[in-house]
């Protein structure tokens, strides 16, 4: 009884750890609606710490050639994705007409983006900044000479 | 006695994990406090464009300028280089701008320019550290009043676009001190949010409003 007890306390820390690795870095949350006859509805939300871990293991040719067409973009990314880290809660773009609406912003240290149609398509992702960082990293990483 | 250490050690595995779960949360609403306290020392640019076609279209942007003045060294594209715009002199009419500014720095407070024509005013001033330059175009009111069947000065006045800009001096002497044709964007963001809240840009016409300017605060009017 007392081995199984003790088994059950190791394996439970061992979930609670695991678990507080996983999800350190926060959660991605995608929602993509599309309101028409046979749109897709895709929701899902991800540790975050799947990006930055899954990237190691990313087919090299792949991951090299994605660094080599973003280069150009890379340090700028990394100085946005460092910067907004530092705004918690701030609304960066907002852009209104009759039909659509696109909002950038920061939500308790997540960078959130909300796109909404006139067709009644929606689409919202949510994302710690610190992901951005650690894929501009990565890629940085991946691209010699940025 | 056991079972006591045992839940002891659950508990102590538990709050570790959810200590390990808590900081970005925890430290997301501490920084968030600090934003609304520290947001009076930092500047933020904000643009808000309305227009009224197509039903109505607004757009705000709100950038810190500490931000801005980071990511624009990393933008390495066409004209832009390091924080510093190249000015094809082509463009400029071989008007060598920085010996203008020299003269209207080194000037005393006054119009420099006053063009009053046909299709557009033109004005521009210094005063009280402020350089400022207005125009008015005419020509797209004369051309709806014409349209409307219209004559008359408050027919014209409804649809011509007025462009007022307001910028310190010292974001002035800041952009140019990069160098013969070039502009230093990265120092004239510095000098301007060393500078204070400052309206810079104004831009009216009968369909559209553009509004450019820098405060303290994280969200637009």
């Amino acid at each position: 009884m007392l081995i199984l007890a003790k088994a059950a306390l190791g394996l439970g820390a061992t979930m609670a750890m695991a678990g507080a690795y996983v999800f350190h870095e926060g959660v991605i949350r995608v929602e993509v609606d599309e309101h028409r006859a046979g749109g897709s509805h895709v929701h899902f939300w991800v540790p975050a710490t799947v990006v930055s871990v899954g990237m190691h293991f990313m087919p090299k040719g792949q991951l090299n050639h994605t660094s080599e067409e973003v280069r150009p973009f890379l340090p700028a990314l990394r100085e946005i994705a460092k910067d907004l880290e530092k705004y918690p809660n701030v609304e960066l773009v907002d852009v209104a007409n009759a039909r659509d609406h696109v909002r950038v912003a920061m939500v308790n240290g997540k960078l959130q983006i909300d796109a909404v149609s006139g067709d009644g398509d929606v689409v919202h992702l949510s994302m710690p900044a610190r992901v951005l960082r650690d894929v501009a990293d990565e890629l940085e990483e991946k691209a010699p000479g940025v | 006695m056991k079972t006591f250490r045992g839940i002891l050690g659950f508990g102590i595995a538990a709050a570790f994990a959810a200590a390990t779960f808590l900081p970005a949360r925890t430290i997301a609403q501490d920084t968030t406090s600090t934003t609304t306290t520290s947001s009076k020392a930092e500047q933020w640019i904000h643009v808000r464009v309305e227009s009224k076609e197509d039903h109505g279209e607004t757009v705000r942007v709100n950038v810190p300028i500490e931000m801005a003045a980071k990511v624009i060294p990393a933008i390495n594209k066409d004209n832009l280089h390091d924080g510093k715009v190249r000015i094809d002199s082509k463009n400029t009419n071989d008007v060598d701008l920085r010996v203008i500014l020299d003269a209207v720095r080194t000037s005393r407070d006054g119009e420099y320019v006053t063009v009053q024509g046909h299709d557009n005013d033109v004005r521009v001033a210094k005063s009280a550290g402020y350089l400022y330059i207005h125009v008015t175009d005419k020509s797209d009111g004369k051309k709806a009043a014409e349209k409307d069947g219209k004559t008359g000065a408050k027919a014209t006045a409804a649809h011509e676009s007025k462009v007022e800009i307001k910028v310190p001096m010292k974001v002035v002497d800041a952009l140019f001190s990069a160098g013969k044709d070039e502009l230093d964007i990265v120092a004239a963001l510095k000098a301007l949010s060393a500078h204070g809240d400052t309206e810079l840009v104004t831009v009216k016409d009968a369909e559209n409003t553009v509004r450019i300017w820098v405060d303290s605060k994280n969200v637009a009017d």
